[in-house]
C-alpha cells in the first residue's frame, strides 16, 4: 500500500508557481485561451452503444448495455439505468484497482443526477410490462487516460454512447399477455433510446482565490487550482446541474459569469456529438443486417420501424 | 475434406491484425492490439519502487489487471490476470531492476473470440513501448478443435461456441538471427523455441493436442513477422 503512495505523481514547486504567474498574464501553459476548450473527437466502436472520447490528452471509453429486471416497487412503469464508473489504473499512476474513490463515485453522481433529474433519458419507454419486467440501462465509463477534465470527457462520452445505443425490440404475447418474447437483431431492427435532451458538462477551474477562471482544465492546471465548479446545460439554456465542492469560495459575479459562458458553449458541443452521431447512423445502415422473415413469426402484426 | 468457415477464412488463416503503440499519454507504456473485431488496450507503469508483501524482492515483480468490459471482477478476469503475470515473468529479464514493480494495466475493448492470446500480445507490445527489459516477446495463438477433428485457428466468437475444445498457445517469437553455440538442447530442438503458457478448455486427444501446437507454432511465425514490422516502423520514424 505505501509503495503506491510513494509512486504518485507530484507537482514540483516550480511548476505550479510558472502555471500560476502564466494565469497572472492570461497565459495557459499549452496556449489555449482561458476559455477555449482543447479538441474534441468522438469514435464509436463495433457494437451499438460503445464511444470513445478523446479531449485533448483525456481518454474515456463508455459502454451501454441492457437487460430486463423488475421495476422497483414505487416506479412499476418506469425502467431504470444506472452509472458504473470505473478510475483504470490505467489512467493514473494513483488510481486503485477495485473499489471506486472518491472522485470516481463524484463523477458518476454528476452525471447521473443530470440525465436523471432532468429527464434526458425517457424511462418510461423502457417498459415492457407494467409491474413485472422493464429494461434496465446500464451504462459504463472507463477512464483510460487522465490529461484532466474527466467530468466533461466522461459526460460527452456517456450521452454519445447512449444516442447510438439499440435495445433489442420485444413483443408482449402468449397466453394472459404476460409472455414476452425478445427478438434478436437478426430478425427485428433494435430499437434506440428516447433522449429528450442532451446535458453537456462545463467545468472550471479558480486560480489565485477565485479572480482567474479557466475552462477545460489539464491535470497540471488541476494539481494547481484552488477550486473548481461543474456546470450542466443543455443547448435550450436549462441548467441541469451545478456542482462546486467546497474549496475556495467564489465571488457571486463570477458563479454567474460561468452559468453564461457555459450556455453559450452547450450549442456547439451539442452540434459536434449530433453530428459525429449521424455520421456513425449513416455508416451502419449502409452496412445493414440483412434480415429475413421466419415462417414461425410471420403472425406476429406491426410493421418493423426503422430508424 | 476442408471446413468451411463463416468468413471465408482457411482452416490455418489468422483475422487481420492491426497494433498501435503510445496511444495513451500518461502510462510510459501502451499499445493496442486488434485481431479481427478483438481489441484490448494494454497499458504498462513501471518500474515502480518496492514489491508487494509475498513476492521476492530479489527480483523485479509484475502485477497485471485486468478490466473487463462491463460487470464486475470475477474469478475468469482473476484467472487472466494469473496466467498473464506468470506469461510475463517469463520473459521478462527479472535481475535488472530488482525489488521494483511494474503494473500492466489490460482493458477489453471488445470481445470477439480469443480474447487472452489478444491480451498477451497487446501486453507485449506495451512493454516493449514502455522499454521493459525483456528476453524475447511471448506470441499467444488460440487453436480449436472442431467436432469433426478439425483444427481451426483464431475462431471469432461464434466459432469458439461451437468446437468442442479450444488451447491458448504461448510461444517465443521467432528468431532471425542465428542461436549461440551452446545454448541448451533438449531432444535435437533448442530449449528456447518451447511453449511459455498453455491453457486448454474442453477434452482432446494427445495427438489433436500436438497437432494443435504444431500448427500454432507455425501460425507464430507470421504473428513474429507482423511484430517486427511494426516495431520496425515505429521506430525508424523516431530516428
Amino acid at each position: 500500500m505505501e509503495g503506491r503512495l510513494n509512486n504518485m505523481w507530484r507537482l514540483t514547486v516550480n511548476e505550479s508557481k510558472f502555471v500560476e504567474s502564466a494565469l497572472q498574464s492570461e497565459l495557459r501553459v499549452d496556449g489555449r485561451g482561458l476559455y477555449d476548450y482543447r479538441k474534441l473527437t468522438i469514435k464509436f466502436g463495433k457494437e451499438s452503444g460503445s464511444s470513445e472520447v478523446q479531449l485533448g490528452q483525456t481518454h474515456v471509453m463508455a459502454f451501454v448495455t441492457a437487460q430486463l429486471v423488475q421495476p422497483y416497487k414505487d416506479r412499476p412503469n418506469e425502467g431504470s439505468f444506472s452509472i458504473f464508473t470505473e478510475f483504470s489504473p490505467m489512467a493514473d499512476p494513483s488510481f486503485e484497482p477495485g473499489h471506486p474513490g472518491e472522485s470516481a463515485v463524484e463523477l458518476g453522481r454528476i452525471i447521473d443526477r443530470a440525465l436523471r433529474e432532468s429527464r434526458a433519458v425517457d424511462t418510461e419507454s423502457l417498459c415492457v410490462l407494467a409491474g413485472k419486467l422493464v429494461w434496465s440501462v446500464r451504462i459504463d465509463l472507463h477512464i483510460l487516460d487522465n490529461g484532466g477534465n474527466l467530468v466533461d470527457a466522461a459526460n460527452i462520452a456517456a450521452l454519445a454512447a447512449l444516442l447510438t445505443f439499440r435495445r433489442p425490440d420485444c413483443t408482449v404475447g402468449g397466453e394472459n399477455s404476460q409472455e414476452v418474447i425478445i427478438h434478436p437483431p437478426e430478425e427485428r431492427e433494435p430499437l434506440p433510446l428516447i433522449i429528450h435532451h442532451l446535458p453537456i458538462a462545463f467545468t472550471f477551474g479558480f486560480f489565485n482565490k477565485g479572480s482567474i477562471l479557466v475552462m477545460d482544465p489539464t491535470y497540471v492546471e488541476e494539481a494547481v487550482m484552488c477550486g473548481r465548479m461543474t456546470v450542466t446545460v443543455n443547448a435550450n439554456g436549462d441548467i441541469c446541474a451545478i456542482q462546486k465542492p467546497g474549496e475556495e469560495g467564489v465571488n457571486q459575479s463570477v458563479i454567474l459569469h460561468c452559468l453564461r459562458l457555459a450556455s453559450s458553449r452547450a450549442a456547439a458541443t451539442t452540434k459536434i456529438i449530433r453530428e459525429a452521431v449521424e455520421a456513425y447512423n449513416r455508416e451502419r445502415s449502409s452496412q445493414k443486417v440483412k434480415r429475413h422473415h421466419t415462417l414461425a413469426k410471420s403472425e406476429v402484426s406491426g410493421p418493423i420501424v426503422v430508424v | 475434406m476442408e471446413i468451411d468457415r463463416e468468413d471465408g477464412r482457411t482452416p490455418n488463416q489468422l483475422r487481420p491484425l492491426a497494433c498501435s503503440r503510445n496511444i495513451l499519454h500518461r502510462p510510459h507504456g501502451s499499445a493496442s492490439w486488434s485481431q479481427g473485431d478483438t481489441k484490448v488496450l494494454a497499458a504498462v507503469y513501471g518500474p515502480k519502487a518496492g514489491t508487494k508483501k509475498n513476492e521476492n524482492a530479489e527480483k523485479a515483480c509484475f502485477e497485471v489487471i485486468w478490466k473487463p468490459k462491463t460487470g464486475q471482477i470475477g474469478k475468469v478476469e482473476k484467472e487472466y490476470e494469473m496466467i498473464m503475470k506468470r506469461t510475463i515473468q517469463s520473459i521478462c529479464v527479472l535481475t535488472v531492476n530488482p525489488n521494483t514493480t511494474t503494473s500492466v494495466i489490460i482493458q477489453v475493448v471488445h470481445d470477439d473470440g480469443s480474447l487472452l492470446p489478444c491480451a498477451i500480445n497487446a501486453a507485449c507490445a506495451a512493454l516493449v513501448d514502455a522499454g521493459i527489459p525483456m528476453k524475447h516477446l511471448a506470441v499467444a495463438i488460440c487453436c480449436c478443435l472442431a467436432d469433426n477433428g478439425y483444427l481451426v485457428l483464431d475462431p471469432n466468437k461464434l466459432e469458439e461456441k461451437k468446437m468442442t475444445a479450444f488451447a491458448y498457445l504461448v510461444f517465443p517469437n521467432t528468431t532471425l538471427s542465428v542461436l549461440p553455440e551452446g545454448s541448451s538442447v533438449g531432444e535435437g530442438e533448442p530449449v528456447e523455441h518451447g511453449i511459455i503458457t498453455s491453457v486448454t478448455h474442453g477434452v482432446m486427444s494427445v495427438d489433436d493436442y500436438f497437432l494443435c501446437v504444431e500448427n500454432g507454432r507455425a501460425a507464430t511465425a507470421s504473428l513474429s513477422a507482423f511484430f517486427r514490422k511494426n516495431f520496425q516502423q515505429s521506430s525508424s520514424k523516431v530516428g
